[in-house]
């Protein structure tokens, strides 16, 4: 198996695109490939990570259409769809391709747009994710299963809604520092524990928002990379597992079971264990969320990861910085392109190019990419490759 | 009258809700159709506001229910004062209307202290 670098990645600014969706993954894929020196490179394979184009752009076999706009033909193209860690499914078998030999210039373009359908329209696209008989007809959206772990964690370990506002404002702050983010506002914790009620007990301000948006690497054997550029960044190792269904079957509702052996997998892959990671970006589609994760990924003891939180721990400049592009919370989630966006974000802070939230001495990074509710989990291991 | 069913594995007796093709324990492939419960207990839920198409008034009391051995079901609750641990009982009505269908399952509805 070869080494695998990422040579390249860029982004469109997550929110409201005035571009359709082959205009935003047109973009972020061209900053990719200028960003990898590649313009002139012919390429192997293109993977696309969507996951409802059909259904709110009205637009299907969209890696056919991206290869037509960039002119990467005659590359092999396809989409992949994986809820909510589409990208992060996309990159993994991106990785798996060059890793074999079989490809050797790889894009890989997570874009999604869905501003153009109404909130209660995705909301609805985004149910249909859940078990169609036993959950999805019953009324069920992603925020009430966000908010009935919440209510367990409550119960079980004493997190408070203050620990979900704090997650919040710390997210927002990071957001407030990147550029590309969705929303660019501070928000208090007083303010986000007065924000409007939408599954109990959840409110606007634990929930992430509704964004477009497009993110693309580059990859190619880690042994080409600096022919490219000086500073790749290698994917030192991944996982990615599944768990039942319905929430209501699983083992425990409160653990997240894909997210644990995913992570045991990357680790191993890697060589690596929770400690020797410097910074994360985790899947805080809701502000519980991130907490449960930096647990179940092993950062953090069951049950202690709001603590972490109450002390600063995952704060730009805590010990372990999570989500400093300001996550799903404020970054925006464009659901088919969020864990690429994730990657992008690891990337550059690995390069140091992060500016005011950049991560002192960041070494080592760890992506977790999350689909359904916890049932599907991707995650990525990348260190500095120079 | 309608019964709210699980499949229990013929293999190794584990009842599992909704239907899977192999057990979730042990794999084996054979089941049989039992009643899952006429009594379980909230283990979570929620009072979702943002509600989705087809659900008339919100908030809708969403939770998941434990009839015992960890075999749970998840549904809507009857009642807007939910209490973790409260008694319940499944009841055939209408859910909600889906693309204009009226959709029909079992929700919990409380069962009155005696």
């Amino acid at each position: 198996m070869r080494d695998v670098a990422i040579i390249g990645c860029g982004m469109t600014k997550f929110g409201r695109s005035p571009g359709g969706l082959m205009d935003i993954l047109a973009e972020a894929s061209m900053r990719a490939i200028k960003d990898a020196k590649a313009e002139k490179e012919d390429f192997d394979a293109v993977y696309v990570a969507n996951m409802m184009a059909g259904e709110t752009v009205h637009q299907t076999a969209i890696a056919s259409s991206l290869v037509d706009r960039i002119n990467l033909i005659p590359a092999a193209a396809e989409r992949l769809e994986n809820g909510p860690a589409s990208s992060g499914s996309a990159l993994k078998n991106a990785f798996i391709a060059v890793a074999s030999g079989f490809y050797d210039m790889v894009l890989v373009a997570g874009g999604e747009k869905m501003s153009t359908a109404d909130t209660d329209v995705v909301t609805d696209l985004v149910a249909t994710m859940t078990h169609p008989t036993a959950e999805y007809i019953h009324g069920v959206t992603l925020p009430a299963m966000g908010a009935m772990l919440t209510r367990l964690y409550m119960e079980r370990y004493g997190l408070t809604e203050r620990h979900l506002a704090m997650v919040a404002a710390k997210n927002h702050a990071n957001g407030l520092k990147n550029p590309y983010a969705h929303i660019q506002r501070a928000c208090t914790i007083e303010g986000a524990m007065s924000s409007g009620m939408v599954a109990d007990p959840l409110r606007l301000y634990y929930v992430c928002p509704i964004s477009d948006g497009s993110a693309a690497v580059v990859l190619c054997p880690l042994d080409k990379a600096k022919e490219f550029i000086d500073k790749p960044v290698r994917i030192a190792g991944f996982g990615h597992a599944t768990d039942v269904q319905t929430v209501h079957e699983r083992e425990d509702p409160a653990v997240l079971k894909s997210v644990q052996l995913a992570s045991k997998q990357a680790f191993k892959m890697a060589g690596m264990k929770p400690a020797d990671i410097d910074v994360a970006e985790v899947h805080d589609a809701f502000e519980i969320l991130e907490i449960v994760e930096s647990e179940d990924i092993g950062f953090f003891e069951k049950g202690k990861g709001h603590i972490a939180v109450e002390k600063g721990v995952t704060a730009l400049d805590g010990e372990l910085p999570i989500n400093p592009s300001g996550g799903l919370k404020a970054r925006g989630h464009a659901v088919g392109a969020t864990g690429m966006a994730q990657i992008v974000e690891l990337v550059w802070q690995l390069r140091g190019e992060c500016g005011e939230r950049q991560v002192k001495e960041a070494k080592k990074a760890l992506a977790c990419n999350f689909g359904g509710f916890g049932n599907n989990t991707v995650i990525h291991i990348l260190e500095r490759g120079w | 009258m309608e019964k709210f069913i699980g499949y229990k594995c013929k293999s190794c007796g584990r009842v599992m809700y909704p239907k899977h093709d192999r057990c979730l324990t042990c794999k084996g492939i054979e089941f049989e159709e039992v009643e899952l419960g006429k009594e379980a207990k909230l283990v979570t839920y929620t009072k979702l506001y943002a509600v989705p198409e087809g659900i008339e008034m919100p908030p809708l009391t969403l939770g998941i229910v434990d009839f015992g051995n960890n075999v749970r079901a998840f549904g809507q609750i009857m009642t807007d004062d939910p209490q973790l641990g409260m008694r319940l009982r499944p009841v055939w009505g209408k859910l909600r209307k889906l693309r204009g269908k009226d959709i029909y399952g079992f929700k919990f509805e409380p069962i009155e202290k005696s």
